[in-house]
C-alpha cells in the first residue's frame, strides 16, 4: 500500500513548508550519511581510512579492499556462499511448511484454529536465546552441530512462525468465493490450495520468503554458536570473528566486507518493499 | 487491505459441530515447532534446576531452585535487566517518535521524486544488523572516527569523546545506532496508517478549519494510536532479542555497561558453559517477555474486533 495521493490542498510556499523541507533534508542526511561513509571508506586505503582528519571523498580511490576480500587467507567467497545457501534454504523450507498452515488458519475450519494460531504467534515472540542452550545440545546429539543443516534448523525456530503469520494475512485477502468453483467440481482441498490459492498469493509468498531470508541474514547468534569451523561460517559471524581482534585496524577492508554483506539484503528489501506493510504486523495497520 | 482475520470470522460464525478438532494442514508446522522450539523450552526448564556445566564431566545434579536463588543476588543479572529495559524502551520510544515525525512530514507528497525520497529514507532498514554495528563502531572511533572529527572541527567538544569505551556513554551510543536502523520501520507502518485515514474525516476537519497542529493532535494521532501501539510492542519484543548489534559493537562492555539479558545469557552459556544457570536466567526472562507477548496479542485482537 502506498502512502501517497490523498487529494489535498496545493502545497503552500511559506515558512511552514520551508521548515518541512529542511526537516526532510535532515532526515535524508541522517539516513544516508552512514551508508555513504561505508561506501566511501570501502574505496580507501588502510592508511587513509584511519586518518585523524577523515577525508570525505577517497583521495586515491582503490578497489584493493574488494579484490583483497577474494584473495586473503580468509575464505570470504565461502562465507558468502554459506550465507546465501543457508538463508535461501531456510526461506524455502519455512514457506513450504507454512503455506498449508497459513491457509488452514485463515479458513479456520477446525475447532482448535484459535489456539493453534495464537500458540504459533507466541512461538514467534520467544526470546531466541532461551532455546539457545537446549538447541545446541539437541544439535550436538543429532550430530548437526557445525553443519549448514543445523543452521537452517536454528533459523527455522524464528522463521517458521513468522512465515505462518505473515502468509496468513495474505491468504485472508483472498475471498473464499474464488475457491467455490473448484470445490463444486470436487477437487480435494490440497489441490484447491495449490491450483487456486497459491497462484493468487504468489506475491505474498515471495514477500514472506524474502523476509525470512532477511531475518536469517541478520541473525548472528546461531551461526556464532552452532558453527565452529571457520570455513563453514556465515558472513555476519565471520565479520565478528575476524574483526574482534584488537590489532585489526583495516577499516577499509572491513567496510568493503560490510558492503558485500549488505548488498543481497538491500536488493531483497527493495524487491518486496511495496507489499511488506500488510504482512509485517498481520493487520496492525489495516483496521486503523 | 483485508481488515478482518480468521480470528474474527471464526468468532462471528457459529461453529458447525462436524468441524474437526485439527486440520492436517497445520500438522507439519506444529510438528516442526514442537521439535525445534517446544522441546528446547521444556529442556530449558529442566536445565534451569540443574547444575549442568558443559565443561564439567560429572553428571548434572538436580539442585532445585538454587539457580533461581543465585539469580536474585546476582548484581550482573540486575544490571543486565536494567540495561535491557533502557535499551529496549529507549530505542523503541525514540524510533517511534522519529518515525511518526517523518511519516507526518512525508504525508501527501506524491510523485516520482518523493517515492525516491521515501525509498531512501527506508534504506537503513535494509542494512544487516552486524553491518550497522561495525559501521557505527567505525564512526564512533575515538581517534579518526568521523563523529569525533566533526565534533572537534566544529568546536562542539574539546577532546575526542570515548563513545564506546566509556561505561556511561556506551549504552546511549549503541542505542543511537539501533534507533538509526529501526526508525524506517515506524516510518513505513505509520505512513501506511496515515494514508488509511478515511478522506471524509480529513475533509470535514478541514471544513471545520482545523489548523495543522489541531489536525495532527485531534484527528490523526487518535487514528495512529493502535498502529503505533502494535508496532511498538512488536519492536519491543524484537529488541529484547537483539544480540547482533550489541555483540558486534561492544560485546556487552566496557565491563557490563551495555550487557543486556541476551548478551548475559550468551556469555554464561558459551563463555563459562554454565548451561544450568543460563537456563534459569532464560526462564525468568521468558516469563517477563510473555507479559509483552500477551499485551501484543490483546492489542491485535482489539484491532481486529
Amino acid at each position: 500500500m502506498s502512502a501517497t495521493s490523498r487529494p489535498s490542498g496545493a502545497v503552500r510556499l511559506g515558512l511552514g513548508s520551508i521548515a518541512r523541507w529542511v526537516a526532510i533534508g535532515l532526515a535524508l542526511l541522517w539516513s544516508l550519511a552512514p551508508i555513504y561513509w561505508m561506501l566511501s571508506t570501502s574505496f580507501k586505503t588502510e592508511l587513509e581510512a584511519t586518518r585523524l582528519d577523515p577525508t570525505l571523498w577517497p583521495e586515491a580511490p582503490t578497489l584493493a579492499n574488494y579484490i583483497g576480500l577474494a584473495g586473503t587467507s580468509l575464505p570470504f567467497v565461502s562465507f558468502f556462499i554459506n550465507t546465501v545457501v543457508s538463508c535461501l534454504l531456510t526461506a524455502i523450507v519455512c514457506v513450504v511448511i507454512a503455506t498449508p498452515a497459513a491457509y488452514a488458519l485463515s479458513r479456520a475450519r477446525f475447532r482448535l484454529s484459535g489456539a493453534v494460531g495464537y500458540s504459533i504467534l507466541a512461538f514467534r515472540m520467544l526470546p531466541m536465546v532461551v532455546v539457545l542452550a537446549p538447541l545446541y545440545l539437541l544439535l550436538l546429539n543429532a550430530k548437526l552441530l557445525d553443519t549448514g543443516t543445523g543452521l537452517v534448523v536454528g533459523f527455522t525456530t524464528f522463521g517458521l512462525p513468522f512465515a505462518v503469520w505473515m502468509m496468513k494475512s495474505f491468504v485472508d485477502a483472498v475471498p473464499i468465493e474464488v475457491e467455490e468453483a473448484a470445490r463444486v467440481d470436487g477437487y480435494p482441498r490440497w489441490q484447491i490450495l495449490l491450483k487456486v490459492v497459491v497462484p493468487l498469493i504468489m506475491p505474498g509468498i515471495l514477500t514472506t520468503g524474502t523476509f525470512v531470508f532477511m531475518e536469517a541474514w541478520n541473525n548472528l547468534i546461531y551461526p556464532l554458536t552452532f558453527i565452529t569451523t571457520m570455513e563453514k561460517q556465515t558472513l555476519p559471524a565471520a565479520l565478528v570473528l575476524t574483526f574482534t581482534g584488537q590489532f585489526k585496524t583495516d577499516w577499509g577492508g572491513m567496510m568493503a566486507a560490510a558492503t558485500i554483506t549488505s548488498l543481497p539484503l538491500m536488493i531483497a528489501f527493495f524487491a518486496v518493499q511495496r507489499s511488506m506493510v500488510r504482512g509485517l504486523t498481520s493487520g496492525a495497520v489495516a483496521g486503523a | 487491505m483485508a481488515a478482518e482475520t480468521s480470528m474474527t470470522t471464526a468468532r462471528a460464525r457459529p461453529r458447525a459441530r462436524r468441524e474437526p478438532l485439527l486440520d492436517w494442514m497445520v500438522l507439519p508446522t506444529l510438528l516442526v515447532m514442537a521439535a525445534v522450539v517446544g522441546y528446547p523450552i521444556v529442556y530449558t526448564l529442566v536445565l534451569s534446576v540443574q547444575d549442568y556445566n558443559l565443561l564439567d564431566f560429572s553428571p548434572a545434579n538436580y539442585i532445585g531452585a538454587a539457580n533461581y536463588a543465585k539469580l536474585f543476588s546476582d548484581p550482573i543479572f540486575w544490571q543486565s535487566l536494567g540495561n535491557t529495559a533502557i535499551y529496549t524502551f529507549g530505542s523503541v520510544g525514540v524510533s517511534a517518535f522519529f518515525g511518526l515525525v517523518l511519516a507526518l512530514l512525508m504525508e501527501n507528497l506524491g510523485g516520482a521524486p518523493f517515492r525516491a525520497i521515501r525509498a531512501l529514507l527506508l534504506t537503513p532498514w535494509a542494512v544487516p544488523f552486524v553491518v550497522v554495528a561495525f559501521l557505527f563502531r567505525y564512526m564512533y572511533l575515538q581517534n579518526g572516527g568521523i563523529i569525533n572529527a566533526v565534533l572537534l572541527s566544529t568546536g562542539i567538544v574539546d577532546a575526542p569523546v570515548p563513545w564506546l569505551n566509556s561505561a556511561t556513554i556506551a549504552l546511549p551510543a549503541v542505542m543511537a545506532a539501533n534507533i538509526w536502523a529501526m526508525t524506517p520501520f515506524f516510518f513505513l507502518l505509520l505512513s501506511a496508517a496515515l494514508s488509511a485515514i478515511p478522506n471524509e474525516v480529513i475533509e470535514s476537519a478541514r471544513v471545520d478549519r482545523a489548523g495543522t497542529w489541531g489536525m495532527i493532535w485531534h484527528i490523526k494521532l487518535p487514528f495512529l494510536r493502535n498502529p503505533l501501539l502494535i508496532s511498538s510492542l512488536l519492536m519491543v519484543i524484537s529488541n529484547f532479542n537483539d544480540f547482533a548489534k550489541i555483540w558486534a559493537m561492544t560485546q556487552g562492555g566496557p565491563g557490563y555497561s551495555t550487557s543486556t539479558l541476551v548478551v548475559y545469557v550468551y556469555r554464561l552459556a558459551f563463555e563459562s558453559f554454565e548451561f544450568g544457570y543460563a537456563s534459569a536466567v532464560g526462564v525468568i526472562w521468558l516469563l517477563m517477555l510473555m507479559v509483552f507477548a500477551w499485551l501484543y496479542m490483546r492489542a491485535l485482537r482489539m484491532e481486529n474486533r
